[in-house]
């Protein structure tokens, strides 16, 4: 179930400039609409949208959150195994692979590289088998 | 839908550079799974009999698998399908990186060529939209050249599989090329994309892929997963050539664990059996006429395990891969970085050739990789050449003035360069063995190793026969990804799977007893074969899965992903079914399954008068027919049965 834009859409167009995958249409002013097909609810165009006009896959009307606020992805490294997968998986591609941390070990891990471009969604976070991925506000 | 696969399927007809979505009903997935099954479900019914493998009727497909992107571990290989224009018969080629994901995620399990492109073109999926683009700029460039062009038109993280010049030439040893040098490169399919003139693939999605039980996925992963990271304190490589030595002197032979085997993957990569194979007899020399004392340590020391991974700079993982085997290393020479050379590339363009200079073994292998060139059926065609040229049969005024001599760099790499752009001598070796001994003449075939067409990988079978075995019925003939004694006892599968053979956990037995042709062994070809269906219709990796059933827990993630509740034998089923379909493929396509017995010298006839393998003689054409009555199959022609197709729910056309 995609996410949905409701009648008190204003046409701001901030969710369709925040969209990662290029779901959501709509000319300035006049009420936007989500392509449920390419939609993968990410929940960015909810948490962005100033007029709560967004509707989760649950129905439930999102909550604007400062972007400041939006939650991150911290990764420990004891945990993680370089699997990648947190990397492939990321809509808007932020993270990236580090060299290797020594001759020892020479394994890369993912970090954070492109700290403005995420946008919360802590699908690196979910997908992680091994839970070495936790989402954090730097905001309180 | 929640249960791990995307549903459809996208076939494009480059013919008339049409395309269109293809639902995929779920008793399908049931009946196949995905990958490789799914595959084998759409050729079979396809691709009508007696198609040219290079032309319009063929159909070339790219698929992920079942589990790829689902949270399970080992994960992320793909593989590229169609009729194979080295064996005539079905064909696929296995590799790993980013690309299987990208597939799914782009919407689709599978993607499906059929039809000739008047002019070089590439799919380019961005977010599920498909569209074809012209691709004439990227013709003539090799695979990492232009996968670097389309990564700057197309975006850095898009996924790129790409041909290289080999399957522009449609050479049929050539294969298909991504993450900037893995290759896909068994079967001769790079051919086949070649002679559609599909340069590229160019992936760029992000759809959701949706678990049944992402709890319980993850679950079994974290347990996966700590086997993988529990890493033995191994010492410098040079033990391992040392153990070699001990595994040949000794009468007797040990069940192996496949965790041992996951230390020295995760220290060296496939580079750690660099010297120890050919010590045991595991390596084929000398174009399989020599052996270990032909190939001492003193002379295989050029690929040394310290030495090759002294180069490494950092692990390479495929996708959801927590061993990492692979490696980008730096290096003096022609192309600074490069993936780190495996296993089978030192030893078909070293052993195999006798070549023991390290820095060509690092150039030949990227060379290769980026021409779009299969390194194992290169090597062996350049061994083919060595031995017609110590015979007498192939002459320097055939070579093109080329000093074909055991072991010299500068003439192998020659002689790959004029293969790849298809110039003299190497037109001549550019189809493979097979091709080429027809090509020469003169009893050539004598020393053309091969199995159905396909040039057998780097280990010998009269070390363990069950690489004989599947070398010879196989429906890709030739592969040793398949099966081995040696893969049984690391598969474990007797711990999950009802009525196979047991082994006790490092069970001693002599070395003799490998050799006996008895029903215990054709039940452990056969479990294995059927294992193996599974795991590339699940799109994991057969070094993962060498850590035995319970610890990479194939069956029950493909349950927690789909939320089946089968049971093991329900899923070797399925895999019998895979197998039985891809044969009946060989079938249809007029292939006698006996003609694909791997050539006389790598069972031993004549039998080696020295060396590990020295007076060993396999008896395959027993063992293949006791492996194909284990399947179902007719014990004399190898033909699945009437009854096992109605057993299995195969309908034939």
């Amino acid at each position: 179930m995609p996410f949905t834009i409701t009648q008190s859409c204003v046409g701001c167009q901030a969710c369709k400039k925040i969209c990662p995958v290029n779901a959501i249409s709509g000319e300035k002013k006049e009420i936007h609409v989500i392509d449920p097909v390419v939609c993968i609810e990410c929940g960015a165009c909810g948490r962005i949208c100033p007029h709560t006009s967004v509707l989760d896959q649950l129905g439930n009307l999102c909550a604007m959150v400062k972007r400041s606020q939006w939650k991150k992805p911290r990764v420990n490294s004891d945990e993680c195994m370089s699997c990648n997968m947190c990397i492939e998986t990321c809509p808007v591609n932020c993270l990236a692979l580090s060299g290797a941390h020594d001759s020892g070990y020479p394994h890369g891990y993912p970090y954070l590289k492109e700290e403005k471009a995420c946008i919360g969604c802590g699908f690196c976070s979910l997908e992680c088998p091994v839970e070495a991925i936790t989402m954090y506000s730097s905001v309180t | 839908m929640d249960r791990g696969y995307m549903g459809k399927i996208l076939m494009v007809d480059l013919g008339s550079s049409t395309m269109e979505d293809e639902l995929i009903p779920e008793e399908i997935y049931e009946k196949y799974l995905s990958g490789m099954g799914l595959a084998s479900h759409i050729l079979y019914h396809r691709i009508p009999a007696g198609a040219d493998p290079l032309g319009p009727q063929n159909i070339l497909g790219f698929v992920s698998g079942l589990l790829t992107g689902t949270g399970s571990l080992f994960s992320g290989r793909w593989m590229v399908v169609g009729k194979s224009p080295l064996t005539g018969g079905w064909g696929d080629a296995n590799c790993g990186g980013t690309f299987s994901p990208a597939i799914k995620r782009s919407g689709y399990d599978g993607i499906f060529f059929s039809g000739i492109s008047d002019k070089p073109v590439l799919l380019y999926i961005k977010n599920g939209k498909p569209e074809l683009r012209d691709a004439s700029h990227l013709w003539g460039k090799d695979a990492v050249e232009s996968e670097e062009l389309l990564k700057k038109e197309y975006g850095e993280h898009a996924s790129v599989a790409v041909i290289g010049p080999a399957g522009e030439k449609l050479s049929l040893i050539s294969g298909v090329c991504n993450d900037k040098g893995r290759l896909a490169a068994r079967s001769g399919l790079g051919a086949v994309m070649g002679s559609k003139k599909l340069k590229a693939v160019v992936l760029d999605g992000k759809k959701r892929i949706r678990v049944y039980d992402r709890q319980e996925v993850n679950r079994l992963s974290r347990i996966c997963n700590r086997w993988v990271k529990v890493q033995l304190p191994l010492g410098p490589g040079t033990g391992l050539g040392l153990l070699g030595i001990l595994l040949r002197v000794l009468p007797t032979a040990m069940a192996m664990d496949g965790y041992v085997y996951k230390n020295i993957l995760r220290k060296w990569g496939t580079g750690g059996l660099n010297q120890m194979s050919p010590e045991w007899g595991d390596s084929p020399v000398k174009n399989w006429k020599g052996s270990n004392v032909d190939w001492p340590l003193s002379r295989s020391k050029s690929a040394h395990p310290d030495l090759v991974k002294g180069y490494e700079v950092i692990k390479y993982h495929c996708y959801s891969c927590p061993l990492g085997c692979g490696g980008i290393c730096r290096y003096p020479g022609k192309y600074k970085e490069g993936h780190k050379p495996e296993y089978e590339s030192i030893l078909a363009l070293g052993g195999l050739c006798m070549n023991e200079d390290t820095g060509s073994l690092f150039d030949l292998n990227e060379y290769l990789n980026r021409a779009g060139m299969d390194t194992i059926s290169a090597g062996a065609a350049v061994a083919f050449a060595m031995e017609c040229y110590e015979q007498g049969i192939l002459t320097k005024e055939d070579t093109g003035g080329l000093d074909l001599s055991w072991g010299d760099a500068g003439a192998i790499a020659e002689l790959i360069r004029r293969m790849v752009d298809r110039e003299g001598i190497g037109d001549v070796l550019a189809d493979g063995v097979r091709a080429a001994a027809r090509r020469i003449g003169k009893g050539s075939d004598r020393f053309a190793v091969h199995a159905g067409g396909q040039e057998p990988a780097m280990h010998d079978g009269r070390m363990d026969p069950g690489f004989a075995v599947h070398y010879s019925v196989e429906p890709t003939p030739g592969r040793h990804t398949i099966g081995s004694q040696l893969y049984y006892e690391m598969f474990q599968l007797w711990k999950r799977v009802k009525g196979i053979p047991k082994k006790l956990p490092f069970q001693i037995y002599t070395k003799n007893s490998r050799y006996i042709a008895d029903e215990k062994k054709a039940q452990e070809e056969a479990s294995s074969s059927r294992y193996m269906a599974v795991v590339n219709g699940a799109g994991l990796c057969m070094f993962g899965s060498f850590l035995g059933v319970t610890r990479t827990p194939t069956f029950d993630w493909l349950n927690a992903v789909t939320g089946w509740s089968k049971t093991p034998e329900q899923y070797m089923e399925i895999g019998q079914r895979i197998q039985t379909l891809r044969q009946a493929f060989n079938v249809k396509h007029g292939i006698e399954p006996k003609e694909n017995r791997v050539h006389d010298r790598a069972v031993g006839r004549p039998p080696l008068t020295q060396g590990a393998n020295k007076g060993r003689t396999v008896d395959i054409e027993k063992m293949m027919g006791d492996y194909w009555a284990q399947l179902g199959w007719d014990p004399a022609t190898g033909k699945p049965t009437p009854q096992t197709l109605i057993r299995l729910g195969i309908e034939v056309s």
